[in-house]
């Protein structure tokens, strides 16, 4: 009975931010009520849709739309695990603003923008084409925008709702233009009859796509797939258009929390898993002593890099919100990761190792924000250098963000099998590349080196960011107290989850394999008959980088041993580097954003429009005829009904030597 | 025979001749309720036309319900409907309310006997009975010069165009024998058309353009428009203009298939020239009724495209358009009255209520209002998701389907002078959005009348759905183009 009534689960969000948008001033709380009604209500019956659907079944409904295009729901095990989880953060982070916004005076635009966000993004999960999954994405980046700069009056946060949009907007464009060919890609060979769709199928379903693959041009394929995956990397952070995700913190850290954990970046992991098959299905050509598909090989390395580069600029981050920041850009990098990689080895299973570290990051990440909004509401700043000593006054808020940071470092006890849900989620991907580095050799042990070093740095810059904040003494004159509960009762869920979920790895792996089997896609995997058996040192290498990580930090940060103010100084380069973030920001705003899109572009468009448009040509000729012609024909409207029923009789004259000229008698 | 199909027209009929009795009947303050009498009988009318399939001929092959003729009562029912809704504010208290509402049910089901008429004569007495009632409609304000103005160019106007069409009638009738449509169909395949013949059709399409508002038939409409009671407006413009295309749909296969006329370049020029005169002049308007009248002209134009072409879905087109424009044109409208409201509210004299600069900051004044105009003006400019985006995408795709498929130049061209007035048409749409949004309101928010509300949130949320999800109305309207045969 759930599944039929499923579209229910985006309406209903849809609905709470239409009522709390006109009403929201009425109702209690500025109206956080409806949104956390309306989500708890698409929890409650994507949970029943989960359990009617479990193990092996889907809800697929569809209905036309126009021009060949249709509206559908499509509930796999893909899209139900990420229902479960979007509506289930979202929830726990819409309680937790009730309390944190509780002084803001714009509550009802709050309360409804997110719970749009919400609706964008499970509009996007549920989505049966990619046509509808644009638009929902679109929706999601709309949001963002809006909630980024939700405190406009601040120029920062203005400027980072700009760039926010802009930068992904640049991934939006290419995600279009994949979509647009492949449109042209299937309508092609279906009028070359090699494929031909489905009674009830339409053309820019999944399914169809993923039938129509196997007859497109393979060029055209790994283009229109490295074309999504630009759609992809704009949306979740990766190199090069990393750049928003960071400056994007000026919005409420609730919003941070959704944006990180919930409801947007992994959006860029989703498409790929989504369209999975399409990526590997693309041919082998760029490295075939590696057996990956081309797409997946720029998926990985793409990935790769970008989950060890995002792990160095949060070293020196001393923004609260910039380092977790940073620290979701590197874990987004491991999904790709794990796609990219495993999805060469174990085929179709990559989705369910790369989709279980998106929803136990989802855990610990919204926990680390919703902790570091807590610590902020506390301070009053995002500055950790300005903290120090606060786990006396904050043991809830201190307690939970160290087991976030436990399970972001991925601690756990190997063998035994215990351990917090990164240890599970993030080790697999780690192991992953290994066995993609003893298969092949040569350069796939780059991935594998890209994962464990980004590991260790997870690590020290995490622990670096409690010790700073919970522990020492403090460092500036404020009086911090805990936050009220409605604020930390979500912190504890949170933090359950964040320590117990990676106990379902091996029901979820299970689950998730059957994924693309059960809309009928065969995926290629090469993995070889009898389990690998990897040597201990591999299984422990992960932890080991993990633990490195917490006792460097622990003696650099809490026991404060070593002196890092030659290090921490704007004469060593490197740490110029970083805190100027690889001077990204200067390359985006002031290079390609002045230099080459403002003075080159703009400018030259303001030339030809106001120069050579406007007045060599044709000096408003166009416009000033229009207006003339305009006052001219007005006069002709007399307001004398005598000259309007001679015109009416000239009409049918005029009507006859029409025709006549044009031969129509 | 079952008349089961006809309830709506009956239904309507009984209320209509009803409310004039219980005029008589009731005290002047009573009469506040026949508004939401007529509005239940209308919303009755139009969930049975919905919710009805059925097909059939009555009255000796008079009238037929097909969905061609289901589509437009639907057009008819929902104006009516809203303009009543709104009329509930704009005739509050008025000792002659139960006429008002009398009349206008008689001009729906006028209309609605247009769009089920198979057989000249019952077309006519379907025109005459729409037109004499809203020939009262508009002078209904009998101590407003203006609206006394409006309603006698009206009449003298319509009147000439009533005897233009019944002159071509009688002409069709004097060489076929026979005023019903299929048999003078019948009549061609066996005769050759004769010169007489065509004389006969320009002076039937003389006749539905007066009601299209084509130029050169179109004189009237502006004068008319902005000098009628808005609502009365709102149902000219949005109702029955659209009489005029039934019409037209029906009639024009006689011209097209029997007489194998080549009407395609005499449309072509006649829709180019509405369009570009109807938006040209839009312009320099600083009224917005009658801006809002010159864009109708405008979107007849582009209506008319689709008997440039006549395939199926180019008429499909029309029809949609059609419809779009109905609850567009209709919610403009009745956004334009509420601003009339608001101006007489702050000071009983005003003259030119619908002066563009009434609409300074109506966005602060009027908020409900104001978004509703933008939406709708949107939408009337072609702006996607909306239905006057579906209706042109639908007709423009359609003749640029058939310019490709007979390699024809001048059809593209036809096209691309139409998206080209799109184009301009957004100047003076976006003028008035300007003058909502940006410009200094006049004065303090007023209270924005219920009923008035209701209507135009009504026409958004029929826009809006429809663009939002345009295939069951795809469907019907390509339905109601099959039934023509082309």
């Amino acid at each position: 009975m759930f599944s039929e009534i499923a579209a229910l689960i985006v309406l209903l969000p849809v609905l709470a931010f239409i009522l709390t948008l006109f009403l929201g001033k009425r109702l209690y709380s500025g109206g956080a009520l409806l949104p956390i009604a309306a989500i708890a209500g698409s929890f409650i019956i994507s949970l029943g849709v989960f359990f009617e659907i479990y193990p092996d079944k889907t809800v697929q409904q569809s209905w036309p739309w126009f021009a060949g295009m249709n509206l559908g729901i499509l509930i796999d095990p893909l899209a139900i695990v990420m229902l479960l989880m979007v509506t289930f953060v979202s929830l726990l982070i819409h309680i937790y603003a009730v309390g944190y916004m509780a002084h803001d005076p714009a509550k009802p635009r709050y309360f409804a923008e997110t719970s749009l966000f919400t609706a964008a993004m499970l509009g996007v999960v549920l989505s049966d084409n990619i046509l509808q999954f644009f638009i929902a994405w679109e929706l999601v980046g709309l949001c963002s925008y809006l909630l980024i700069g939700f405190w406009y009056f601040k120029p920062s946060a203005a400027a980072a709702a700009k760039k926010a949009f802009l930068v992904t907007r640049v991934g939006d464009v290419l995600f279009l233009a994949g979509i647009i060919l492949l449109y042209f890609n299937i309508s092609d060979v279906i009028s070359s009859r090699a494929f031909s769709l489905d009674q009830g199928n339409f053309i820019l379903q999944f399914r169809s796509m993923f039938e129509a693959a196997k007859f497109i041009d393979p060029s055209q394929l790994t283009l229109i797939t490295l074309l999504f995956f630009g759609g992809a990397v704009g949306k979740s952070g990766q190199f090069p258009l990393h750049g928003w995700l960071p400056d994007a913190m000026e919005g409420p850290t609730t919003v941070s929390a959704l944006i990180h954990a919930a409801t947007m970046v992994t959006a860029g992991v989703y498409l790929v898993a989504r369209t999975f098959p399409m990526f590997a299905a693309t041919p082998v050509t760029i490295a075939p002593e590696l057996h990956i598909p081309d797409s997946l090989l720029i998926v990985a390395i793409i990935g790769g890099f970008t989950a060890l580069f995002a792990a160095t600029m949060g070293l020196v981050m001393n923004d609260i919100k910039r380092v977790l920041a940073y620290s979701t850009v590197s874990q987004l990098g491991y999904m790709m990761l794990a796609l990219g990689t495993a999805g060469a080895i174990v085929g179709a299973k990559a989705v369910g190792i790369s989709l279980f570290h998106l929803i136990s990051h989802a855990f610990f990440k919204a926990l680390l924000f919703l902790c570091a909004g807590s610590v902020i509401h506390a301070m009053g700043t995002n500055d950790i250098r300005e903290m120090g000593g606060l786990s006396r006054k904050m043991k809830i808020t201190a307690t939970t963000m160290l087991i976030a940071a436990l399970a972001l470092a991925g601690i756990g006890i190997p063998y035994l099998n215990i351990g917090t849900a990164g240890f599970f989620s993030k080790d697999a991907i780690i192991e992953g590349t290994f066995e993609l580095g003893m298969e092949t050799g040569g350069w796939g042990w780059i991935f594998y080196g890209f994962a464990i070093v980004a590991a260790l740095l997870t690590s020290i810059y995490i622990f670096r960011l409690w010790f700073m904040t919970f522990t020492g003494t403090p460092r500036s004159e404020r009086h911090p107290h805990e936050s009220p509960n409605v604020m930390t009762r979500p912190l504890i869920i949170l933090a359950i989850f964040a320590l117990l979920f990676g106990f379902m790895q091996s029901g979820f792996y299970l689950y998730l394999e059957k994924n693309f089997e059960l809309m009928g896609v065969e995926i290629a995997s090469h993995e070889s008959e009898e389990a690998l058996v990897l040597p201990p040192i591999v299984v422990l290498m992960p932890v080991i980088v993990g633990v490195v990580g917490f006792l460097i930090s622990y003696y650099i940060y809490h026991l404060k041993k070593l002196n890092m103010s030659r290090f921490v100084s704007s004469g060593n380069p490197l740490y110029r580097l970083l805190i100027n973030r690889y001077y990204e920001p200067r390359i985006s705003a002031d290079i390609i954003g002045v230099k080459l899109t403002h003075n080159i572009a703009a400018q030259s468009g303001e030339f030809v429009d106001r120069k050579i448009i406007d007045t060599l040509i044709i000096d408003n000729a166009i416009s000033n005829t229009l207006f003339r012609l305009g006052e001219l024909v007005r006069k002709l409207q007399t307001g004398v009904v005598q000259n309007y029923a001679s015109v009416t009789l000239l009409g049918i004259f005029l009507l006859v030597v029409l025709l006549k000229l044009t031969g129509g008698i | 025979m079952s008349y089961i199909l006809l309830a709506p027209e009956i239904l309507l009929t009984i209320l209509a001749l009803g409310i004039i009795l219980l005029g008589l009947l009731i005290s002047d303050r009573s009469k506040n309720m026949l508004g939401y009498l007529s509005a239940a009988g209308l919303a009755a009318c139009l969930i049975y036309i919905i919710g009805t399939k059925g097909e059939g001929r009555f009255f000796y092959d008079a009238l037929v319900v097909d969905p061609l003729s289901q589509i437009f009562k639907l057009i008819f029912v929902a104006v009516s409907l809203i303009v009543v809704i709104a009329s509930i504010a704009y005739f509050k208290n008025n000792r002659n309310q139960d006429e008002y509402y009398a009349l206008i049910l008689l001009a729906t089901v006028g209309m609605m006997v247009v769009a089920s008429a198979n057989d000249l004569v019952a077309l006519f007495v379907g025109f005459e009975l729409a037109s004499m009632s809203t020939y009262v409609l508009a002078g209904f304000e009998k101590k407003n010069p203006a609206s006394l103005e409006a309603a006698l160019k009206y009449f003298i106007i319509g009147s000439l165009s009533s005897a233009l069409m019944l002159f071509g009638m009688s002409l069709v009738y004097g060489i076929t024998g026979s005023t019903n449509i299929p048999a003078i169909l019948q009549y061609y395949s066996s005769n050759s058309p004769v010169s007489l013949d065509i004389i006969a059709m320009l002076f039937l399409i003389a006749g539905f353009g007066f009601k299209m508002a084509l130029v050169p038939f179109h004189m009237w409409a502006p004068d008319t428009y902005e000098g009628s009671p808005t609502v009365v407006s709102a149902l000219l413009a949005a109702g029955s203009k659209k009489m005029g295309f039934v019409a037209a749909f029906r009639v024009l296969v006689l011209a097209l298939v029997a007489l194998r006329m080549d009407l395609q370049m005499t449309f072509a020029i006649l829709a180019v020239i509405t369009m570009t005169y109807g938006n040209v002049v839009a312009i320099s308007q600083r009224s917005i009724k009658r801006m809002l009248a010159y864009s109708s002209i405008a979107q007849a134009g582009y209506i008319s495209l689709a008997f440039v072409v006549t395939t199926q879905m180019s008429i499909a087109g029309g029809v949609l358009l059609a419809l779009g424009h109905a609850l567009m044109k209709g919610g403009a409208f009745l956004a334009v009255g509420v601003v009339g409201y608001m101006v007489l509210s702050d000071n009983k004299d005003a003259k030119n209520i619908d002066h563009l600069d009434n609409f300074s900051g109506l966005g602060k004044r009027a908020p409900i209002t104001a978004f509703s105009l933008f939406v709708l003006l949107l939408a009337l400019a072609g702006i996607p998701p909306s239905a006057g985006f579906v209706g042109k995408f639908v007709l423009f795709y359609s003749v640029t389907a058939e310019a490709v498929s007979a390699a024809s130049g001048w059809l593209l061209f036809i096209v691309i002078v139409a998206i080209l007035n799109s184009a301009l048409s957004i100047y003076y749409y976006a003028r008035v959005i300007k003058y909502m949004y940006v410009n200094a309101p006049a004065g303090e928010r007023i209270k924005e009348p219920t009923p008035y509300v209701v209507a135009i949130l009504l026409a958004v949320i029929g826009t809006i759905g429809i663009g939002l999800y345009p295939e069951p109305f795809v469907q019907m309207a390509m339905d109601a183009a099959r039934v023509l045969g082309v």
